[in-house]
């Protein structure tokens, strides 16, 4: 058994090892890719593609937990535009308005996702990924991570199944594969 | 390297053909092997999840293959090669399992029509195609649909099509009943002057077989079935073949390469067992029924001082004319709930465009398409539509119900250059060189796909849709690059009476292999206006019924 003192004193070992080629971890994260900064901007930018009204949006659904989850499992290869992205997207905010962009007015933020969209952003902060192809991302992981299943971590409470009225889960018969 | 125990017949491939070829060489009692890289469908392993199912593959691919374990190369127009895997549109797989395609597919239970084939004769040549006729004909094929229907089990009633090929017997069940845009659609059509009539459907319409009737479950068509009513080779034919005891099916075994011998015919197969160790297993006559793109690698990584360029190769013939199917058609949106999401969703069609269509070589028929869920929803808009924010959650919302489509498999122009090669860089997982695609479809196609999505855009707006657009396969995002091929891959082994531009005889042998037949949907001539599936069933029966005859 280890007692606290040495606990601790492991883990730090442990941790400090782990960090050893990785990219930024400066506080303990919830996510398993994201900083939780990185988490606040992209939670921001996943709410406006699916915005809470009478139903639930993007956050609520947990899409957020969708996109750290493939993206470990199953996309490891796009991490690195995970990254990029959100700090190009950090970075512009910055200079265009002095904040973060989960910190700028809803309609403000609205502008820069439409600008991002049409490509009419200043191209100076976007050298490793195109705003477009950020968004064209984050477009498809959102839709996947709200109207997908909620095994992976997103369409939480089947929010978006109610919101279509699918009755969930599928009520099905017997399971009666029994080969092999 | 271990050798097994010699067999009367070796199949690679449990998949539609596959499935049907080994119960019957076992039932007319030749031990036999059935081959199969993936292992038994378990539908607990995937349940409804929509991004894992046959049809989205965003995630993976919940019947196969494993995307790391077999990568295939994409050749771009401008001869660049890129590695790409399973989830990737252009990959064109089908799946591998036992039971391949048809334990998720929709089941649409096709026979091909008479004119089918001969479309060379009834439309002469094509320019830039190998267009050709088969070197038999419907009615030779006729008694093995039958069987494919009664065996597998399909559920229709071809009396309401005036266009259906002659039959001897009915199908086994009655044809399921129209869902609620199906009913509707169909009396506009006749309202039209065209003639609609239910789908034949491989599911059960009631009992068959000891299995259960369906459920109507929104969730079919790139899912297993929760009560076991669709009907694939891995839940009939296969068990039949296993019940005479002289089929054992090995699973996960990867076939790499089939071996000759000096005399130049087929001595059996190397392959990789589940634990990875090389096994050879040799039998008197080899079955290969792996889905057209795998087939011809198959063949094309067996070389021999006999057979250089690789088995039935000599001709370089074999992994030509790879074809599928562009999906062509309208969508239309309705200003009431179209939709009751009784399953599959499709469950009505027509067969009025298949042929003798004005300007066009061929056709297709157009039907009422299986359902969408939300996310492939979400996917599907209109050009132009908003993509994100508050506009595309309310489109969501208010038409998820009310998105009518009309669709249909369209006759491909088969081309020369379409086509698999064996990459000679990238390998799989066991070091076997993997598919190589490259080629292009044929201009003609596409005009053939604005005519068909016309026909499938007036009776949406016939209907009332309030809305409507069609998909012809050139508009963005779609590009013209690429050859067909997909789910309803076909042709890379042609059957034909010439040597020189076929990989076949008309009874499916190889032609420069006495003992080496093909029983898949490679040796497809053309790919008719009509999913595959019947086709490949029927000419497996055929095939494996002849070699019963010689090699027993
Ligand atoms: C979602 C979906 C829906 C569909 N809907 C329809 C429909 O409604 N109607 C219709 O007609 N068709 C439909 N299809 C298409 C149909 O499933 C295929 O046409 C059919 O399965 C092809 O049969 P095949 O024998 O050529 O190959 P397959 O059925 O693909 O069988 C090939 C098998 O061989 C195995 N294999 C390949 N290489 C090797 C090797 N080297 N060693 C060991 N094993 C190997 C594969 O794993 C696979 O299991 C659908 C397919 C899908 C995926």
């Amino acid at each position: 058994m280890l007692n606290r003192r040495q606990f601790i004193q492991r883990s730090a070992v442990c941790s400090s090892l782990f960090l050893v080629g990785c990219r930024r971890m400066p506080q303990q994260s919830p996510y398993r890719i994201f900083s939780p900064e990185e988490a606040g901007c992209l939670i921001a930018l996943c709410e406006q593609i699916i915005p809470a009204d009478d139903a639930p949006g993007a956050t609520e659904a947990g899409v957020i937990y969708y996109i750290d989850a493939t993206v470990a499992r199953y996309f490891p290869d796009t991490k690195d535009r995970y990254h990029n992205g959100i700090a190009s997207l950090q970075a512009h905010c910055q200079a265009a308005h002095g904040q973060s962009f989960e910190a700028l007015s809803p309609t403000l933020r609205t502008e820069v996702v439409e600008r991002m969209e049409t490509g009419s952003l200043p191209p100076e902060h976007w050298e490793t990924i195109s705003p477009q192809a950020f968004l064209t991302m984050v477009i498809r992981h959102t839709m996947q991570g709200f109207y997908g299943p909620p095994r992976h971590g997103g369409n939480r409470n089947y929010a978006s199944y109610r919101m279509l009225k699918l009755d969930f889960p599928l009520v099905v018969g017997q399971n009666r594969y029994s080969h092999g | 390297m271990d050798k097994q125990q010699h067999v009367q017949a070796i199949v690679v491939g449990a998949g539609a053909g596959g499935g049907v070829a080994a119960k019957v060489l076992a039932t007319a009692g030749m031990q036999t092997v059935l081959f199969e890289r993936g292992g038994w469908p378990v539908y607990d392993a995937h349940i409804n999840d929509e991004l894992i199912s046959q049809r989205m593959q965003v995630l993976d691919s919940a019947f196969g293959p494993d995307w790391k374990k077999h990568p295939r190369v994409y050749v771009g127009p401008d001869g660049s090669r890129t590695t790409i895997h399973a989830g990737d549109g252009s990959y064109n797989h089908v799946a591998a399992c036992v039971g391949s395609g048809t334990v998720s597919y929709g089941a649409m239970a096709w026979r091909f029509m008479q004119e089918d084939f001969r479309l060379k004769s009834i439309y002469g040549e094509v320019e830039g195609s190998t267009l050709d006729d088969w070197p038999i004909s419907y009615d030779d094929l006729e008694p093995y649909y039958e069987q494919a229907e009664w065996e597998v089990g399909v559920a229709g009633n071809d009396s309401l099509n005036p266009f259906a090929p002659p039959r001897r017997r009915p199908h086994p069940m009655p044809a399921f009943e129209y869902n609620r845009d199906g009913r509707y659609l169909a009396d506009v059509c006749q309202r039209m002057g065209l003639h609609p009539f239910p789908i034949p459907m491989l599911r059960n319409s009631v009992p068959y077989n000891g299995r259960a009737a369906c459920i109507r479950n929104r969730t079919c068509c790139g899912y297993a079935c929760p009560v076991d009513a669709k009907n694939g080779t891995q839940n009939t034919v296969i068990p039949v073949a296993m019940a005479t005891g002289r089929c054992e099916v090995r699973t996960g075994c990867v076939v790499a390469e089939l071996l000759t011998d000096d005399a130049g015919r087929v001595a059996g197969v190397r392959y990789f067992d589940p634990e990875g160790r090389a096994q050879t297993q040799t039998a008197d006559v080899v079955v290969v029924a792996g889905s057209a793109t795998e087939t011809a690698r198959l063949l094309l990584n067996s070389r021999s001082r006999l057979h250089p360029n690789g088995l039935g190769n000599n001709h370089d013939c074999v992994g030509r004319n790879l074809q599928g199917h562009a999906y062509t058609g309208a969508s239309g949106l309705f200003d009431w709930d179209i939709l009751d999401l009784t399953g599959p969703g499709a469950t009505m069609a027509i067969c009025d465009y298949n042929h003798h269509n004005p300007g066009i070589v061929g056709g297709g028929l157009l039907a009422n398409e299986f359902y969408m869920l939300p996310y492939a929803f979400s996917q599907s808009r209109p050009w132009g539509e908003a993509r994100w924010g508050k506009a595309h959650k309310d489109y969501q919302r208010q038409n998820y119900y009310r998105l009518g489509r009309l669709l249909g498999p369209i006759q491909e122009m088969p081309m020369w250059d379409a086509r698999v090669t064996v990459d000679p860089a990238v390998k799989d997982h066991w070091g076997i060189p993997v598919v190589a695609l490259s080629g292009s479809r044929h201009p003609r196609d596409f005009e053939h796909c604005r005519f068909l999505s016309a026909r499938a855009e007036e009776i949406l707006r016939q209907a009332g849709a309030v809305r409507t657009w069609r998909h012809t396969g050139d508009t963005p995002p779609a590009s013209f690059y690429g050859p067909s091929g997909g789910q309803h891959q076909a042709g890379t082994c042609r059957m034909g009476n010439r040597p020189e531009t076929s990989v076949t005889d008309a009874w499916c042998r190889v032609h420069e292999v006495e003992n080496l037949f093909i029983a898949d949907g490679s040796v497809l001539v053309t790919n008719g206006g009509f999913n595959p599936v019947l086709t490949i069933m029927a000419l497996a029966y055929r095939t494996a019924e002849y070699i019963a005859k010689h090699f027993r």
